[in-house]
């Protein structure tokens, strides 16, 4: 059995059935992000596993434990919350000692491992402070201090970064990153930041209405998505999907065919089999998004080149694409390898 | 800058002033009779310059024993208060981080018990501590008091606990704190503040309360609002000995409020942890 094991998870509020059914094996040292929409289910998920949300059905078991009915204080996990939760009556020194004190670690060894945390984080000259005197950034990492001072068997985020402003956030998910590389300690992440998932992640569960799309590592589900969920949810700007009957030589039931922006060239109109105008052209320095509408304007689909273009808009261009590039997808949006 | 004085700013601050003497006058028309003879007492127009006299306060000492009200008015306070604490803290805990879906009708109808009068529940209270013996012993003043202020106390508590982000607990709980840690180490010193005037304002009611005290303890159990009522009865009335009377039992309830009210007001506004 795997470190961390799902088993039929599920969870009901009221008539709400908030996770339907989930089946999810998580490896010893493994960074798994969640990841999906807003309401998909991927806090409530965490929380069980967390131990903050009973378990409706299903089992749950870590280490080769049964926890499902575990006390949340009794599962030796850590967890980063999305406000902080610090606790505001303690200082950063408190704060970060409160697990070990109740673990009856001796006061020795608590200094230790504060005083290790503290600088790993770039909070040693905080550790006296309360949390209210202390920037976004800094209450961030001291939730953080909180959680890998205790080396739990696993640490859980739910949506750490979203506080933080856009510098920030990316500074602090780097920070994360290193962390894990350097701790080694099974995480689960929550997000609805796909470039976070695609970063931080050994693997990506894909959510969406409380259950699992796909799971996989992030190359994976970029190069391969099971469905048109993923396919769509995964990659910025999104896949384009595109109706069959325009490709003369897709498999049999397809109904839909997904590119992605990078898989399209823009050629001569003249010599293409899809054309289409531009409607809008955005140059970014290092690549530039043309949004060109096809199908007698009835549809939008975006283009990404690593050039730069001095096409305008309102011009006619032609478009090309690598055909094994291409995901074709059924009725069902399921994809049809 | 010189700060600018105009008419509306004059006329509104006398309004206050008005207002403020007028609330305050009946206590220092209280705190003037209390040092006057009877007879000073009684003349009509008042007399407003005489010499002060304490006649009244030992006569007041010496007739009723001022110590044992006072004791009484003490233990029944504190009792109830902490009683009422022990009850109140987990009900509304429980009411503000495990809510069902009855939560808000069980906080409704507590309330709509405070609407009842009180007279209403006299005759089978009455009836219930008669029957186990307890009629004028303190035991039975601490319960009623208890049960008089639980309501409220529930109600304070509950707002005040609602306002703690639960997160913080649950965060205490993944550290591993059960539940004696999680009150002992984070809901207590985060809801200090809470707790502390909920204690204070139930102690000051408990303090204040007659109805109870003086139908149900008059005699061996009675409380200071119980010696003020016997100097309105049988022999007449004795306006000087009334107020000294009055002034005695108030006396120590304004002197702990005033110092409890720097807590008071802090208790008030602590909610606000981010
Ligand atoms: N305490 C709750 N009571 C009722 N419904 C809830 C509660 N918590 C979450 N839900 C519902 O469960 C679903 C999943 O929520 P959540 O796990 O918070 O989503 P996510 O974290 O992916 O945004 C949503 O439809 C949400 O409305
Ligand atoms: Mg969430």
């Amino acid at each position: 059995m795997a470190f961390l094991h799902l088993n039929k998870v599920e969870k009901y509020y009221g008539n709400v059935h908030a996770i339907k059914g989930i089946d999810l094996a998580i490896e010893k040292g493994e960074f798994i992000v969640f990841v999906g929409p807003s309401g998909c289910g991927k806090s409530t998920l965490l929380r069980m596993i967390a131990g903050l949300e009973e378990i409706d059905k299903g089992s749950l078991h870590l280490d080769g434990k049964d926890i499902s009915q575990t006390h949340p204080s009794k599962r030796d996990l850590a967890m980063v919350f999305q406000s902080y939760a610090l606790y505001p009556h303690m200082t950063v020194t408190e704060n970060m000692s409160f697990a070990l004190k109740l673990a009856k670690e001796s006061s020795a060894v608590i200094k230790q491992k504060v005083n290790d945390a503290a600088e790993k984080l770039d909070l040693t000259q905080y550790l006296d402070r309360t949390p209210k005197e202390l920037s976004g950034g800094q209450r961030q990492r001291v939730a953080i201090g909180r959680a890998i001072v205790r080396s739990p068997k696993v640490f859980l985020f739910d949506e750490p970064l979203s506080n933080l402003d856009a510098a920030l956030r990316g500074q602090t998910r780097v920070e994360i990153a290193h962390l894990h590389r350097e701790l080694e300690a099974t995480s689960i992440y929550v997000t609805h930041d796909q470039v976070e998932a695609m970063t931080l992640a050994d693997r990506v569960v894909v959510m969406q209405a409380g259950v699992i799309e796909q799971v996989g590592t992030p190359m994976e589900l970029y190069d391969y998505p099971a469905n048109k969920f993923v396919a769509q949810f995964i990659g910025m700007p999104s896949m384009n999907i595109l109706p069959s009957t325009l490709f003369r030589d897709a498999p049999y039931h397809t109904t839909e065919v997904g590119i992605r922006p990078e898989h399209f060239k823009l050629i001569a109109p003249d010599q293409a089999q899809l054309t289409g105008e531009i409607e809008m052209v955005e140059a970014l320095g290092n690549e530039t998004l043309t949004h060109i509408n096809i199908n007698d304007q009835s549809q939008q689909i975006i283009v990404r080149q690593h050039q730069r273009s001095q096409l305008k808009p309102g011009q006619k261009v032609g478009l090309q694409w690598d055909t094994p590039k291409l995901h074709y997808f059924d009725d069902q949006g399921l994809v049809i390898r | 800058m010189a700060k600018r004085i105009s008419y509306s700013n004059i006329l509104r601050t006398l309004f206050a002033w008005l207002i403020a003497l007028l609330l305050f006058f009946p206590l220092l028309f209280l705190i003037i009779t209390a040092f006057k003879t009877e007879l000073q007492a009684i003349a009509v127009p008042s007399i407003w310059s005489f010499t002060p006299t304490f006649e009244n306060f030992s006569e007041v000492q010496d007739r009723s024993d001022y110590a044992n009200y006072a004791i009484n008015s003490i233990i029944t306070s504190s009792a109830s208060t902490l009683l009422g604490l022990l009850m109140a803290v987990p009900a509304a805990y429980s009411m503000a981080f495990a809510p069902t879906r009855r939560t808000k009708d069980i906080l409704m109808w507590m309330l709509s018990t405070k609407m009842m009068p009180a007279v209403g529940a006299l005759i089978p209270i009455y009836v219930i501590f008669q029957s186990f013996g307890m009629l004028d012993t303190l035991g039975a003043l601490t319960i009623i008091f208890t049960l008089m202020n639980l309501p409220i106390m529930v109600w304070m508590l509950y707002s005040y606990f609602k306002d703690i982000p639960f997160e913080i607990i649950e965060a205490a709980r993944i550290d591993g704190a059960g539940l004696w840690e999680e009150f002992r180490h984070v809901l207590l010193p985060i809801g200090m503040g809470g707790i502390a005037s909920t204690g204070l304002l139930c102690f000051v009611m408990a303090w204040n309360e007659a109805f109870w005290a003086l139908n149900l303890g008059s005699a061996n159990a009675g409380t200071l609002a119980t010696m003020i009522a016997s100097y309105s009865s049988p022999e007449g009335l004795f306006w000087a000995k009334l107020s000294a009377a009055s002034l005695m039992a108030i006396g120590p309830i304004v002197v702990f409020g005033w110092f409890s009210q720097k807590q008071l007001v802090q208790g008030m506004t602590f909610g606000a942890v981010k």
